[in-house]
């Protein structure tokens, strides 16, 4: 008996979300296992993890507060990777433009926090960041339809470059350096000046960030564009075959670049979010946003609203484990990490078996 | 002054031997024509897998035994993945990183005061310990900045060559390349695609997790809860593949030259301060100049090669990377 992968033609609806269901519950599983064998009971780390730390605190809005700054980051980065990889093209540059859009955003904050009301140099903040970030994108476009240059290997590059140029100015104690905080001996990145600072709505000791509204009508926008407006259909001819795309008369270079320009730029705008919505900067604030993004895309196969749910979802279980790992002291928040891995995994293979199944060779037709 | 010049070189050696390992393990990947973005990630679980088993052995070719087949397991997770279920190769790599490095640090928080001492394993540090070749390592400068060395500095130079020939000379790395580059026109040939897929990937990542397994040793076996060994090594392995096209014996001059980069970023100060009217510009240069060079110098060798690359074809990047084969496309 030999087996054999063959395509279906469809899937029922049911099966599907039965199959994601399934694929799920093995990574909790498999989670649990890992737990289990630190002596973890995996049920009370569960508990404590989905819960993000609520139960039994006296300051929950600060807990929701915590949890909604990994997300609108997350949220934003996802859906402008889905638009990039809507087109089949590897935008995998994410690290590298939120920090770009960070960058440029700080340099405003510091520039003219002081001389400009807020609302303005909130404005200028992201325009900043949407542009530079942005910049990216165009060249890497360019280069990816002029020369067939491997964008996956170009945005990787960039990310590492962004990275240290962000170190350098965080390390490096010059009177130049408008960055740093000129009170302290060390390098530590300064405070941005009140008007920079992204304010929110209170309601009671829970503030409500703007960032969190603006990151939701953003998903919106990106729904109607991909969903009803000719710029979105063109992105999914050119997604799925250049050619077809060439021979309808489109100018598959003009919306290469235009994509993923808008891709990068919004990368960017979310770290200008970042950096507004905490008031610094500083070289770990991508918080690894732009690989998570990549996966968070991806297990959501691209779909703006699956988008939404599930940055929310990746969003608990770092927050979860972070809170989690308070009172867990053999376990750190790499542990979301993992279960990240579990999830995508077993929603590859879930994506899979929606698509092909396995049959053996030798039978008749199969029903 | 040539004590200076010679612990530069002895240290851009050691620092760049992990690459070597990571850098042949992928060609060997790539070759096959498939992108692995999962190197940082295979190297990590190699590491640590095959460190804690070193110790608990007390030996150093178990450690690499370990840490190979670990490593070649975590190959065999993307195998499966991208091959027999036709999943994304990028996503299936990224997911392949995070994992490896998460589970490198639940294995070393969770096991805690429990990790083992480094410097107890006597028969392990043994093996690590540098050995003298005779006759050459007396050479001056040279002797000491090439050959004296721990065994696996030796070995992943072997390695190299090796693969090297494999890949130019043998029958079966000849066919290998034609997967890479023309799966379907393999496939017709009668060529085993899925098997000869699965073995190389697997051997790549476990050659992968001799250099993830060569850095612990390096750091003195210690664990960090906040640093993983790797360190983005892995990345710059990827990005040492498009620097030596594809070529293990190239990488070998390319690990060099990365090395020399990463080295300078700690040693700059020792080398400006010897020859200070040549090299006293050095003691001026940022280190992270230093740290993003390599990615800067790859990310122009990848733009030059593929703007010469519309003229003329000089690059020897697999034609049908990245893309999964599936025989009923065809």
């Amino acid at each position: 008996m030999r087996l054999k992968i063959i395509r279906r033609k469809e899937t029922k609806l049911v099966n599907k979300i039965l199959l994601y269901v399934i694929g799920i519950a093995i990574s909790f599983v498999v989670g649990g296992i890992f737990l289990t064998s630190l002596d973890i009971n995996p049920f009370a780390y569960y508990r404590d993890m989905l819960t993000i730390g609520l139960i039994g605190n006296y300051y929950p809005g600060k807990s929701v507060e915590g949890l909604l700054k990994l997300f609108v980051p997350l949220l934003i980065t996802s859906l402008a990777l889905s638009l990039a990889f809507k087109m089949r093209f590897w935008n995998i540059g994410g690290e590298g433009e939120f920090i770009t859009g960070a960058l440029f955003a700080a340099i405003v904050a510091f520039k003219l926090g002081d001389t400009l009301p807020g609302f303005v140099v909130i404005v200028l903040m992201c325009l900043a960041a949407f542009v530079s970030a942005g910049m990216i994108g165009l060249v890497t476009a360019h280069l990816k339809v002029k020369f067939n240059t491997n964008e996956t290997l170009v945005t990787l590059m960039i990310n590492y470059i962004m990275l240290y140029v962000i170190k350098y100015f965080g390390e490096t104690k010059a009177d130049w350096n408008f960055f740093l905080r000129t009170d302290s001996e060390r390098p530590v990145f300064a405070k941005f000046p009140e008007n920079a600072i992204m304010d929110g709505i209170k309601f009671g000791n829970f503030k409500l960030l703007y960032t969190v509204p603006a990151a939701i009508v953003i998903a919106v926008i990106v729904y109607f564009y991909l969903k009803r407006t000719k710029q979105g259909y063109e992105i999914s001819v050119v997604g799925d075959s250049v050619n077809t795309a060439k021979y309808a008369g489109m100018n598959v270079y003009r919306i290469t670049l235009r994509t993923i320009f808008l891709s990068a730029a919004f990368i960017g705008l979310a770290g200008a979010f970042t950096a507004a919505a905490s008031g610094t900067i500083s070289t770990d604030i991508t918080n690894n946003v732009g690989w998570t993004g990549v996966i968070v895309a991806w297990l959501s196969r691209l779909s703006v609203p699956v988008i939404g749910v599930v940055s929310l979802l990746i969003s608990v279980l770092q927050y979860g484990c972070q809170a989690a790992s308070a009172s867990y002291s053999q376990i750190d928040h790499n542990f979301a990490d993992l279960m990240q891995g579990l999830f995508m995994f077993s929603i590859l293979a879930a994506g899979f078996f929606s698509n092909f199944k396995i049959v053996r060779t030798g039978d008749k037709k199969d029903a | 002054m040539l004590e200076v010049l010679t612990l530069f070189l002895f240290n851009i050696v050691i620092y760049s031997i992990p690459l070597l390992y990571a850098t042949c393990g992928e060609i060997m990947v790539e070759k096959s024509g498939s992108l692995n973005l999962g190197v940082e990630g295979t190297m990590a679980v190699g590491a640590i897998f095959g460190f804690l088993a070193g110790c608990k052995a007390d030996s150093l070719p178990v450690a690499v035994l370990v840490s190979f087949i670990t490593a070649a397991l975590v190959g065999a997770i993307f195998c499966i993945f991208t091959i027999t279920l036709q999943a994304n190769q990028n996503v299936t790599g990224l997911t392949i990183t995070t994992i490896g490095v998460a589970v490198y640090f639940f294995v070393g928080n969770g096991l805690g005061a429990n990790w083992p001492v480094y410097r107890e394993c006597t028969r392990l540090v043994s093996g690590f310990a540098d050995i003298e070749i005779p006759g050459l390592s007396a050479i001056p400068v040279i002797g000491k900045a090439f050959f004296s060395h721990n065994i696996l500095v030796y070995f992943a130079v072997i390695v190299a060559v090796l693969i090297w020939l494999y890949f130019e000379k043998t029958s079966i790395g000849l066919r290998l390349r034609a997967i890479g580059e023309n799966p379907g026109a393999a496939d017709s040939l009668g060529v085993d695609l899925v098997k000869y897929k699965y073995l190389h990937i697997m051997a790549g990542s476990g050659i992968m997790g001799i250099g993830g397994l060569y850095m612990g040793l390096n750091m003195g076996g210690t664990f960090e809860g906040s640093n993983c060994w790797i360190n983005g090594y892995g990345w710059i392995a990827i990005a040492l593949v498009i620097f030596a096209n594809w070529s293990t014996t190239h990488a070998i001059v390319g690990t060099f030259v990365f090395g020399f980069f990463n080295t300078l970023r700690v040693y700059n100060m020792p080398i400006a301060t010897t020859f200070p009217n040549t090299f006293g510009w050095l003691s001026k240069v940022p280190a992270q100049v230093f740290s993003a060079l390599p990615f800067a110098v790859t990310l122009l060798v990848l733009i030059v090669n593929s703007v010469r690359s519309r003229k003329t074809n000089k690059s020897n990047a697999p034609t049908a990377i990245g893309v999964n084969y599936y025989r009923e496309d065809r």
